[in-house]
């Protein structure tokens, strides 16, 4: 169980305000999605999650600890991040990298036991990346490294995972089997998952709740049908799309020539 | 198809495997380089037969008692004359490998060592002072080139520390910018101090800067040893953490680890290890870059096991090339800076055309 809650929340790159005084919550058990345009600052509240990005005001807090009361290993130990463009060593192998997700249950002198090879192994097969692992990173494509990356934060065993654009450089195939297999992790067993996404239709069909960005802001937040509604679409996103339903559920699909 | 993954599962390297055949490399290597301390103690210019050496040394043991069939002298040649040149070549050829893996690993920088990062220059600095401070008629006083260059190394690494800093963090492109900068400088003082040194002053210098294991004694071991020895295997530590961190900083904390810490402990304990080195014998380029890159190259780039193999290789190496400087063109020395260009080179180039894509 994990459930992240952010307080007020507001992050600065330099003198640049990204993220101004939002509040939300992140549980174990239902999938939430971050939706919003480019620079809306969704990027920026994974990084602040996983404190990578210390905040300028606000409050994070994971299962009611503060962040001064948990160590960077032991919240690695609960909470695994896939970044969108995670930058990883070309001469090392897959599997090296998928071993790395074992480093926060490790202590200094200890090396892996078969217990985490095996952990790793499982990773690698529930992301169909096992024929991949010993080939060397530099031989894969970017949707093969997405894939080595969401097998590590599958090896790495926490109660929850924050993905960002976790299916950008994956087919349409691949997308779906990345997101049943986070709303499997979820529903089936618990863990808590937070996950941007550019493409609103995967966020429509996966999220159980969703909060709508725009300029660093809160714009909506609840179900889908209750965010991605042709009003708030039409606000954020300009008039370049419109939304359908399609089996009871929103769909948005780009019209040509209609934002000129 | 369930069948098939089975399979596949199978194929996979479960990681004890490919350790198996490291851990038995590097008792390998051990091997070679006791038999290369023993060779390399047998040549010079008295020759004196391995099994004799091997006598000497085990004698030294308490448990060993062999009848002396060698002269005084023999053992003077062998005990103090060769045996502490050999393994002051094996321990600095350890931490520059080591010093040098450990900047490569800390920079994400294939071509990271002692220079990048003005250590040397620093340490260069300060021996020339040393060189040119007027000791009340003495010559030489033992220590006080060495004590020069020590400090001149570490105060560069603490100006470029203090230089690359930005607020609580320490970025590592920042950091090698202003090492290279103040890296410039200070060989740039150097070139002058020493071109309006004159004579011999300026010989002894140039003498120095390119390196040499002339007139080493014990007493330079019992200082350079334990510090090198110590350092390397503290980084030795840190090896899993420096396989992660050449992912970004940013997953590497993801990862539970304690980025800006570990950067800064490694730093400590590098330029240590490497200012403690080059102060006795004079700055050494190439093997600090050639050395990790060969270990990866053959064994592949797991920091645990390139740094143990590195710490080998190079005390290997650079022992092979003081034996050529001091043995090619007897009784003058080459400056073994001179060897290991010269003979390194050609090697790795060999292993960068076969094996490219296992290097960075």
């Amino acid at each position: 169980m994990l459930r992240i809650d952010a307080n007020k929340l507001t992050l600065v790159y330099g003198s640049n305000t990204v993220v101004r005084d939002i509040s939300f919550a992140i549980e174990s058990g239902c999938i939430t999605g971050l939706v919003g345009p480019n620079g809306c600052g969704k990027s920026s509240i994974i990084k602040a999650l996983s404190r990578v990005l210390a905040p300028q005001s606000g409050s994070i807090s994971y299962n009611g600890l503060n962040t001064a009361q948990l160590s960077c290993r032991e919240l690695a130990c609960l909470l695994g991040v896939v970044p969108q463009i995670p930058l990883l060593p070309s001469n090392f192998t897959a599997f090296e990298v998928v071993l790395m997700g074992r480093n926060p249950h490790l202590g200094l002198f200890q090396y892996e036991s078969s217990k985490d090879f095996e952990i790793v192994r499982r990773a690698m097969e529930q992301t169909r990346t096992q024929h991949l692992a010993e080939r060397r990173i530099g031989e894969l494509s970017g949707g093969e490294i997405q894939s080595v990356v969401i097998a590590r934060v599958l090896a790495q065993q926490t109660q929850g995972i924050l993905l960002d654009e976790p299916t950008s450089n994956l087919d349409i195939g691949r997308q779906t089997e990345v997101l049943d297999l986070m709303r499997d992790l979820c529903h089936r067993h618990g863990l808590m998952i937070g996950v941007v996404l550019h493409d609103l239709n995967l966020a429509v069909q996966y999220c159980d709740h969703m909060i709508l960005l725009n300029q660093g802001s809160i714009v909506a937040e609840g179900a889908p049908s209750q965010v991605v509604t042709p009003e708030n679409i039409r606000t954020v996103y300009g008039g370049g799309s419109a939304v359908y339903s399609i089996d009871g559920l929103p769909a948005v699909l780009p019209r040509a020539g209609s934002s000129v | 198809m369930r069948f098939i993954s089975r399979i596949r599962a199978k194929a996979m390297p479960v990681g004890p495997t490919y350790r198996h055949s490291h851990v038995l490399s590097l008792v390998l290597l051990l091997g070679i380089l006791l038999l290369v301390i023993v060779l390399a103690t047998s040549v010079g210019s008295v020759k004196i037969p391995m099994g004799q050496i091997w006598r000497i040394l085990l004698n030294k043991l308490p448990w060993v008692n062999f009848v002396s069939d060698w002269s005084a002298g023999t053992q003077t040649i062998v005990l103090n004359l060769r045996l502490p040149r050999v393994l002051l070549a094996g321990t600095v050829g350890m931490a520059l490998s080591v010093a040098g893996a450990t900047y490569q690993g800390l920079f994400r920088n294939p071509l990271a060592d002692a220079y990048l990062i003005g250590v040397a220059q620093g340490a260069a600095l300060g021996a020339v002072i040393g060189f040119l401070v007027p000791v009340a008629g003495v010559a030489y006083v033992y220590g006080l080139i060495p004590s020069f260059a020590f400090t001149g190394a570490m105060l560069s690494v603490l100006v470029v520390y203090g230089l690359a800093r930005v607020g609580k963090t320490l970025p590592m492109s920042t950091l090698i910018l202003a090492g290279v900068a103040l890296g410039a400088l200070l060989g740039a003082v150097v070139s002058y101090l020493t071109l309006t040194s004159g004579g011999n002053t300026a010989r002894g210098i140039l003498f120095w800067l390119s390196g040499s294991f002339n007139l080493v004694q014990w007493r330079e071991l019992h200082i350079v040893f334990p510090v090198v020895f110590a350092g390397s295997l503290m980084i030795m530590l840190f090896g899993r953490s420096l396989n992660i961190m050449q992912l970004d900083e940013e997953q590497a904390q993801q990862l539970g680890v304690y980025v800006e810490r570990i950067k800064i402990i490694l730093l400590v304990i590098a330029t240590l290890i490497t200012a403690a080195a080059v102060s006795f014998v004079g700055i050494i380029g190439f093997v600090g870059i050639i050395i990790p890159h060969i270990v990866r190259l053959i064994w592949g780039p797991d920091y645990r096991f390139l740094l143990p193999l590195s710490m080998v290789c190079g005390a290997i190496f650079l022992i092979l090339a003081d034996l050529l400087a001091r043995t090619l063109m007897a009784p003058a020395e080459i400056p073994i800076g001179v060897i290991t260009a010269l003979a390194g080179a050609p090697f790795f180039l060999y292993l960068l055309r076969r094996k490219a894509r296992m290097l960075f």
